[in-house]
């Protein structure tokens, strides 16, 4: 489904993607760990159509559609869905304005109908009550005042309402508590399907407790250094990123962090 | 040395002879003063970026017919009134006879009525601050005078349409002036509106005068054309715990020019000002306004945004004033602008004087631009860009739309809204 081959992306001219090749296949779940810096959210956003970054030199395909031909909104009505790291906080769009004008610019560009007011109002509050977010936070301005829990869950929410072909997840378990992580996780969960691929980024190997994935990949310099099976996350989290030859410094801080946790 | 441009001569020969003696004495008074009367340039502080959209050629002094047909305006549900170039057009308004309420054009004052009026224009306005008013007294050829009685409350809103028809060059003066009284209650929407592409001038004055408790709501529309220069002016003069409300919304032009002057001499009078302004092309707009805390405990709170497109020009200038003896008072006044180009300006300019001791005012501008964050965000949800650079500039405003308590003005501001984006922004 979707294949990345010898990515290369900078940003103001400092390189951070140098030569990333990845394949993924539809209905299965790959995790890509890494240190800081590692280019990790680099990637996420460069699949995304970010402007930030620039794509130097490689391809990305999605079901054989060369992604960087096509403008970020593009992207996304065929099928790309990023649940940002930290979500944006939009004072005077109301969220339900915005999941209900997203959800018809995809059923436009299927030449499907576009849903009324009402119509989506029940659509919205059922998929709302699925990741456990009261529904009193569609009329709230889009995740203005949210909680960090709060904003993960409405990017959640965006993921099922958008069905998307390719879920990438940055860090969507940072700044959760435990009983959050699991609202997300089922929320994930609820959205693996074998039409659908699901790329989760993350630092921390505890949401993999939650959402096993099939591969893991470590990334670090802008490369991907080492892929594995799911086993490959624990022997991380037992032994850090440093038998890989990559420095990190927060990595045994953190995964002792998240041990306490459990 | 180059002398100062002064007001053409040609403008002091007002027509409309059918008003009653002691207004037409009031006009030729207010006339003799201007001769001469020096124009503002760039050197005029309160004009510094607006005197050189001022062009008054001798072909704008001409009145222009108050015959002619009338323009589409809002749908409107509640009393209407329509002015067509400064002259009231008695056929196409609609009003009852209201226990309480009078509406009456100054034609129709009798001298008693006339004379009790004429002592009271101009007493809102400071003259040296809104000179351009002054045109305005000297050329009036008709207006509308409203007298709340006490408690009495107009059920519906009052909808005033300022038509300008510009099939020849010349200028408009219409004039409103309202006098409520005591605890009297009544929601006024001024529309301002054009047809035909010649150039012309529309230079307006509003006064209201609210006694103690009495509670007015001003709304303000402008949607005239590419050809029309507006001026206009707005005076307030509340007394004790009376409430003034203003809604001003404002599409660009050549020249748009708004002053809103509010004194605050009752103890407990509050008034709030809202303003939202929107520029495009090379359009123009200049508000300024000025809230005198006079009186002890008063409150004032002003929210205005400004929208600037293209290469357009919006200024807002928002001068708070509080008196000596005016303790207590609570003043707040917050200015935002967006820029939706590199070659659009907007100049904002707080101007605050405060000579009590203990009162508490707030003021804060910003100008900045779309978030490019907050774009991404939504067209990564597959947003087009057009209608998502649409819903953050209607985030700008929105706050303030949904506070314009008349629905015809809503929908008629954001039908107007809605062509600008269109023109604004593009699908990529």
């Amino acid at each position: 489904m979707l294949s990345i081959k010898n990515l290369h992306a900078s940003v103001e001219g400092e390189e951070i993607l140098k030569g990333i090749n990845l394949e993924i296949k539809a209905g299965e779940v790959h995790a890509i760990m890494g240190p800081n810096g590692s280019g990790k959210s680099t990637l996420s956003q460069v699949l995304a159509g970010s402007e930030t970054f620039e794509v130097t030199e490689g391809e990305i395909t999605l079901n054989g559609e060369n992604l960087l031909d096509l403008e970020t909104e593009e992207r996304a009505r065929e099928g790309v869905f990023l649940a940002f790291q930290y979500p944006v906080e939009i004072p005077g769009v109301s969220n339900l304005q915005f999941l209900r004008t997203a959800v018809n610019a995809m059923r436009t560009h299927r030449g499907e109908p576009e849903m009324n007011a009402a119509e989506f109002m029940k659509h919205a509050k059922e998929v709302s009550k699925q990741v456990d977010l009261d529904p009193a936070f569609l009329k709230r301005g889009v995740n203005e005042g949210f909680s960090g829990g709060e904003k993960k869950r409405n990017e959640i929410l965006q993921a099922l309402l958008l069905q998307p072909k390719l879920a990438i997840l940055d860090e969507t378990d940072s700044g959760l508590d435990i009983d959050a992580l699991h609202v997300v996780s089922d929320g994930v969960n609820a959205l693996r399907a074998k039409d659908r691929a699901i790329l989760m980024v993350t630092h921390y190997q505890r949401l993999l407790n939650h959402i096993v994935p099939d591969y893991v990949h470590v990334l670090a310099g802008g490369k991907i250094v080492k892929s594995g099976g799911r086993e490959l996350a624990h022997e991380l989290e037992e032994r850090g990123y440093g038998w890989l030859g990559v420095k990190d410094e927060e990595a045994s801080a953190s995964s002792a962090a998240s041990s306490s946790t459990q | 040395m180059k002398s100062a441009p002064t007001l053409s001569s040609a403008f002091l020969e007002p027509a409309g002879d059918f008003l009653p003696a002691p207004l037409l004495e009031l006009r030729k008074q207010r006339g003799t003063a201007l001769v001469d009367m020096p124009l503002p340039t760039r050197k005029t502080e309160n004009w510094k970026y607006s005197s050189r959209h001022l062009k008054l050629s001798d072909e704008l002094a001409a009145t222009l017919p108050s015959t002619g047909k009338d323009g589409t305006s809002l749908s409107m549900p509640g009393y209407r009134v329509v002015f067509r170039n400064g002259v009231m057009v008695p056929e196409a308004s609609d009003y009852p006879d209201l226990k309480g309420v009078s509406i009456q054009r100054f034609a129709d004052l009798s001298d008693g009525e006339a004379s009790g009026l004429a002592e009271r224009m101009d007493n809102t306005l400071d003259s040296h601050a809104v000179q351009m008013a002054r045109l305005n007294s000297a050329r009036f050829e008709d207006g509308l005078y409203i007298q709340l009685d006490k408690e009495a409350v107009l059920d519906q809103p009052l909808f005033i349409v300022h038509e300008v028809t510009a099939s020849s060059s010349g200028s408009a003066y219409p004039r409103i002036y309202v006098d409520a009284a005591r605890h009297s209650q009544m929601t006024l929407v001024e529309e301002y509106i054009s047809s035909g592409s010649e150039p012309v001038m529309v230079n307006t004055v509003a006064e209201f005068s609210l006694a103690e408790g009495a509670q007015i709501t001003s709304v303000r529309l402008t949607l005239e054309g590419e050809n029309v220069q507006h001026i206009g002016a707005t005076g307030v003069r509340q007394a004790e715990s009376s409430r003034f409300e203003s809604h001003t919304v404002g599409f660009g032009g050549p020249l748009r020019r708004h002053d809103l002057q509010v004194r605050l001499e009752g103890q407990g009078a509050e008034c709030k000002l809202n303003g939202v302004v929107v520029t495009q092309g090379k359009q123009h707009y200049d508000n300024h306004t000025s809230i005198d805390h006079v009186a002890a405990h008063c409150n004032s709170e002003e929210t205005y945004r400004n929208i600037a497109a293209d290469q357009s020009h919006a200024i807002f200038n928002g001068r708070i004033h509080i008196h000596q003896d005016a303790q207590k008072s609570n003043a707040n006044m917050n200015n935002k602008n967006l820029l939706l180009s590199t070659g659009a300006e907007i100049d904002t300019k707080p101007e605050l004087e405060i000579y009590a001791d203990d009162v508490q005012c707030a003021h804060g501008a910003t100008i900045g631009q779309l978030d490019k964050t907050s774009l991404f965000y939504l067209i990564s949800r597959g947003i087009g860009r057009r209608e998502a650079n649409t819903l953050l500039t209607m985030a700008f405003i929105n706050e303030l739309v949904e506070q314009i308590p008349v629905e015809a003005v809503r929908e008629a501001a954001q039908l107007r809204l809605n062509d600008f984006f269109d023109q604004t922004f593009e699908e990529v």
